[in-house]
């Protein structure tokens, strides 16, 4: 959990204090002067700046920072997606309110390392708040807080509107409209549009429709009654690992799975249903005995087999489920 | 070719043999569904049944009128509900006929029993109707096998056992014996299966919101069909007479109201209505106008109209002339919705998408027969085939966004899986097509075989003959098997006989000449494997299904039964020990608050009023009962006295390990209590410091302070010694609870329900902290 209760994120700025024992004058220039260097005005900030312009109570202005490590070595995916939306936040707030009200900053761990270990953070990101102590926007209560970040307060609305309430203003974020995703829509409404006059052109479409259809139909369905859309919903991953190391196909619980899980079942399914059809369609129109009475027994054993492992998986899946068919 | 049997035509045992089967698939049907009354008792079960069963009663007891005007005073403290114009009344007034049918039969029976059986009786006919809807698709033998898989299947048991007496009980029949009445006035034409199509969906809507699935499948059915040219004037009789009958009569239940008229769950079957009249109008114009201007402006007419349509559709739902999506539906589309806006649907874990293994435990082998039986169906492709289709992409795709709606998924895969697996028994049960010994009747067979394709076959005596095998070997799928070596061994003697009926496999004569007996096991040898196998299959379907009834779905959430280590077992009955303590104990207008999950149970067992109940139609409401139970003593005390609040009362699972108990549930009332008083309760302040949700001493204040935690460790840790555990959520037990403002009125046997009494006012007027100093 990355929550951190507000008597924690208290003890936090009394080590700061003690610890490093900076209380030079803090400057809300020197700030925006390094939120200037920045697109989207995120002051970056390294130890010092931190210490002497974010952390004192009595400054007049607010600071949000984000403790984060962005660099690619750290394959830290929340900390970018808390980058990404406290960007929109910032550019919203740049552009519509008081930039000498509350200022954005980012502190990686690159340039605050030793700080770092210092206050013994090991989870990151995290989103603190410095309110102002002084001057007009002065809050009562002007510790430092942490915001919970949960999934609401990582969309940009749900951010500016957790922090709109936390320092007493409305913030509007700046969500940048996605022309790339628009374009790319377009190109496929054209090319779909293109494909399809091509295909009733050249194609005899009576023919192929029918099959088509099933054929989209089927995998529709075969998607659906294997868990797609509780992978779209729950975003698990792909897979998993198992204790000696070795990769995990299945979670061994009823109301959960991995991504590969549905691929795997689907075409499971899929290779059942293509047994039966084959057993009753194809398999009784073959002219010679022997080859008819070897696909047969073929595609039942096929069967058998592929219904078999479903079987195992689902004991896997759900200990104390009694039956079994040829595998365990 | 007629053998007369007991004076008994081959048609006579056929349908003789259809009945008994299906007589035998009711029974079954009912039967598995009756472990929750042997194992317990005759009881209504969880919580929205106790509702219907209270009102059931009330009907009962006080007649229609009274019924249909009832204002309940005693839900919904001080707001009241009222109940006829806010419920689906069909399953009441079911069991209310029963009812009285049978005591006018002199037939003494309980209320109570009537509702308990009511959902495995219509079980029963389900059955029968999915025979019916997959005659209709296919023949007898395709419906007989989705009749044993409706029978049986868990994804519909799981509603429909003895004692849940809730409207998917009733409903699920309505469902298909509405899908069966539609399919056959389209392919009959006939007005007169319109109209019973109409008032089996008027019944429908009486009984089951889920009615808005017909409304929409329907028309998108003739929709389709439209696009596919595929319009009759059959189709319009169809789907006109159920229309205007349909819509007409489902606006006389008052929950429905003039909702048809404007909300857009309906608005497809309008526009589907309107387009058929117009296409009708068309087809009438084409005999008058001739063909190639016709075609030009057929198009150009369908295509304007369409666009125009829905460009007007869309205008008037954003200017809000049309009511928009209501959010429980809103939420099947877009999938993240509910989670943001409505949390008290997103709280609902049946309300969760569907993980595979759902799937498989609710339809085991069904679930890979299915994407079989849509192929089998694009074969063929009539009209009762594209609604087949269509039922089957819909009914997948919302299932797999909503667990509970695995339900309207089960009847098409079902009859799905029916019709792949009659073709499978048609191609392999066919014992009697050996090749026969001399090259004359060979050339005669083959020259039959196609013109006696299975799919066409209408001659009556030879359908029926092959009805006769088919039934015999659905009813194998009870037998365990015999039935196939039976008719094995009747095939071999009866392999001279030369029927000529649905000879699927080719008889060439074999080049090498094999020995007549070789040929014989060529051809039987691999239709027995297949058959043995599938035979192996259908059981351990069955298998399944009693396993998973038995296990999963039987117990009735009212009485819990549990098992000691040497396997012998205790019934827990908390719940029933607490609401009849409260019945006999309390005043009959007393006051009691819960969370709303235990509302219906409340005002159907003890018989008083309660603040919030399952029919959560006032959030603003729940909200408060949250922040009552989420608030420190002082301020609960006060909202408490507000609202009239005499006693209160909290299930509490930590003595036997039972994980649905309150305080499990506290973070969702927490949540809801925010939603609407965002001020005075904040999610955060109840984790402590390590951000979990933690209850004994390193819980946050927020946490100890509230009503819901003192309420449910208020004297725990005592009675445990001081150093038990919480069993439920495995953390030591809070040292120090007091409680002042509120006082232990009654805890049931087990520990499980706890009921409070607020105190009165100090007769001294100090507060109720100075009085217990003092």
């Amino acid at each position: 959990m990355r929550l951190l209760g507000a008597l924690g994120a208290l003890s936090f700025a009394g080590q700061l204090l003690l610890s490093c024992g900076v209380a030079g004058a803090q400057s809300l220039s020197e700030l925006q002067a390094l939120a200037k260097k920045d697109g989207d005005s995120l002051a970056r900030l390294d130890i010092e700046a931190f210490m002497k312009n974010v952390v004192p109570e009595s400054k007049n202005y607010a600071v949000v920072v984000q403790l984060t490590a962005l660099s690619p070595k750290y394959k830290c995916k929340p900390c970018v997606e808390l980058d990404k939306t406290l960007r929109t936040v910032a550019r919203g707030w740049n552009r519509h309110g008081d930039k000498d009200q509350i200022v954005f900053a980012s502190m990686d761990v690159e340039d605050g390392e030793e700080l770092f270990h210092k206050m013994k953070i090991e989870q990151i990101p995290r989103l603190m708040v410095f309110p102002a102590g002084a001057g007009p926007h002065a809050l009562a209560n002007a510790s430092p807080r942490e915001m919970s970040l949960k999934e609401e307060t990582m969309t940009p609305e749900g951010m500016s509107a957790k922090l709109g309430s936390l320092l007493g203003v409305a913030i509007k974020p700046d969500i940048p409209v996605n022309y790339g995703k628009y374009l790319r829509m377009t190109l496929a409404v054209q090319a779909a549009g293109a494909g399809a006059y091509l295909a009733y052109k050249l194609v005899n479409l009576r023919m192929l429709g029918r099959n088509l259809w099933a054929i989209a139909t089927i995998m529709f369905v075969l998607l659906m009654t294997s868990g797609f859309m509780w992978n779209k919903i729950n975003d698990p991953p792909y897979m998993g690992q198992a204790k000696g190391g070795e990769v995990a196909l299945f979670v061994p619980t009823n109301n959960q799975q991995f991504a590969v899980e549905t691929q795997i079942v689907a075409v499971t399914y899929a290779v059942c249903a293509l047994c039966i059809v084959i057993l009753v369609r194809h398999a009784p129109k073959i002219q010679s005995a022997d080859q008819r009475t070897f696909i047969t027994l073929l595609f039942v054993a096929v069967l058998m087999l592929m219904f078999s492992y479903l079987n195992s998986v689902f004991r896997l899946k759900m200990p104390g489920y009694p039956f079994k068919l040829l595998l365990e | 070719m007629v053998k007369k049997v007991l004076g008994l035509t081959v048609a006579d045992q056929a349908s003789l043999l259809r009945i008994a089967i299906l007589g035998l698939i009711s029974l079954v049907a009912i039967g598995s569904r009756l472990y929750s009354v042997i194992r317990f008792e005759s009881v209504i079960h969880e919580f929205d049944p106790w509702f219907n069963y209270r009102t059931t009663r009330y009907l009962v007891n006080n007649g229609f009128d009274k019924f249909w005007n009832w204002f309940d005073e005693t839900a919904w403290y001080p707001l009241g509900r009222v109940v006829g114009g806010t419920l689906y009344p069909g399953i009441m007034v079911t069991s209310a006929t029963i009812y009285n049918a049978l005591h006018l039969l002199n037939i003494p029976v309980d209320i109570r029993n009537v509702c308990v059986f009511l959902a495995p009786a219509f079980s029963a006919l389900t059955a029968i109707a999915t025979y019916h809807l997959g005659k209709e698709v296919k023949n007898a033998t395709a419906g007989l096998l989705a009749a044993a898989f409706m029978g049986v299947a868990p994804g519909y048991i799981s509603r429909s056992v003895a004692g849940s007496y809730d409207n998917e009980g009733i409903a699920i029949f309505l469902l298909v014996f509405t899908f069966f009445l539609w399919l056959r006035s389209v392919r009959l034409g006939s007005a007169l299966y319109g109209a019973l199509t109409a008032l089996s969906y008027f019944y429908m809507v009486s009984a089951w919101g889920g009615y808005v699935f017909i409304i929409n499948l329907v028309p998108l059915h003739v929709f389709a069909l439209l696009a596919m040219g595929r319009f009759s004037n059959r189709l319009y009789v169809a789907y006109s007479t159920f229309y205007v009958i349909g819509t007409l009569a489902s606006m006389q239940i008052p929950f429905v109201g003039f909702q048809p008229t404007f909300t857009s769950e309906h608005m497809a079957a309008l526009g589907v209505f309107g387009l058929i009249q117009l296409v009708a109008f068309a087809s009438f114009a084409r005999t008058l106008v001739p063909e190639n201007h016709f075609r030009v402006l057929l198009r150009g007419a369908v295509v304007s109209l369409f666009v125009v349509g829905l460009s007007g559709l869309v205008l008037l739902t954003m200017s809000g002339v049309i009511a928009p999506w209501t959010g429980r539906f809103y939420s099947l589309w877009d999938t993240g919705y509910a989670k943001i806006h409505i949390p008290i649907i997103a709280s609902v874990s049946e309300h969760q998408p569907t993980a595979w293994p759902n799937f498989f435990f609710d339809l085991n082998m069904l679930i890979w027969l299915l994407p079989a039986g849509i192929y089998f169906s694009f074969r063929e492709l009539s009209d009762n085939h594209v609604f087949l289709i269509l039922y089957s992409i819909f009914a997948a795709y919302f299932a797999s966004v909503m667990v509970r709606l695995i339900l309207t998924l089960t009847p098409i895969v079902c009859v799905l899986a029916g019709v792949a697996m009659s073709h499978v028994f048609e191609t392999y049960l066919n014992f009697r097509d050996v090749p026969p010994s001399s090259p004359v009747k060979a050339s005669a067979v083959s020259s039959a075989a196609p013109a006696a394709d299975k799919a066409q076959r209408a001659a009556d005596t030879v359908s029926d003959d092959v009805a006769v095998e088919d039934t015999d070997s659905a009813s194998g799928h009870k037998k365990r098997g015999k039935g196939a070596k039976k008719s094995a061994a009747k095939a071999a003697e009866a392999a001279t006989d030369t029927s000529a009926d649905g000879a699927a496999t080719p008889s060439t004569p074999a080049p090498n000449e094999l020995s007549p007996g070789l040929k014989r096991f060529y051809t039987i040898f691999p239709k027995f494997v297949v058959m043995s196998c599938f035979m192996f299959l259908l059981c351990m379907f069955q298998w399944h299904c009693s396993w998973i009834t038995s296990t999963a779905y039987s117990s009735p959430s009212v009485v819990l039964s549990s098992r000691g280590p040497d396997g012998s077992t205790f019934i827990i009955d908390d719940f029933r020990e607490a609401y009849y303590w409260l019945r006999k104990n309390t005043k009959p207008d007393a006051k009691v608050l819960s969370w709303w999950d235990y509302g219906y149970q409340l005002a159907g067992m003890a018989d008083r009023t309660t603040l919030v109940d399952n029919n959560t139609w006032n959030n603003t409401h729940i909200a408060t009962v949250g922040k009552i139970m989420a608030s420190d003593e002082d301020t609960a005390y006060e909202l408490a006295r507000r609202h009239d609040v005499d006693y209160v009362l909290v299930v509490f699972g930590a003595m036997l390990g039972y994980s649905g108990d309150d305080i499990n549930k506290f973070l969702w009332m927490v949540r809801i209590a925010q939603g609407v008083y965002p001020d005075d309760i904040k999610e955060e302040a109840f984790y402590n410091q390590q951000g979990r949700y933690a209850i004994s001493d390193d819980a946050s204040p927020a946490m100890r302070n509230s009503l819901m935690h003192k309420l449910s460790y208020y004297r725990f840790a005592e009675v445990m010694g001081g150093r038990g555990t919480d069993k439920v959520r495995g953390q030591k037990l809070p040292t120090s609870v007091t409680l002042d403002n509120f006082e232990e009125a009654y805890t049931t046997e087990n520990w499980m329900v706890r009921i409070y009494k607020v105190k009165d006012l100090d007769n001294l007027g100090r507060s109720h902290h100075a009085a217990s100093k003092f």
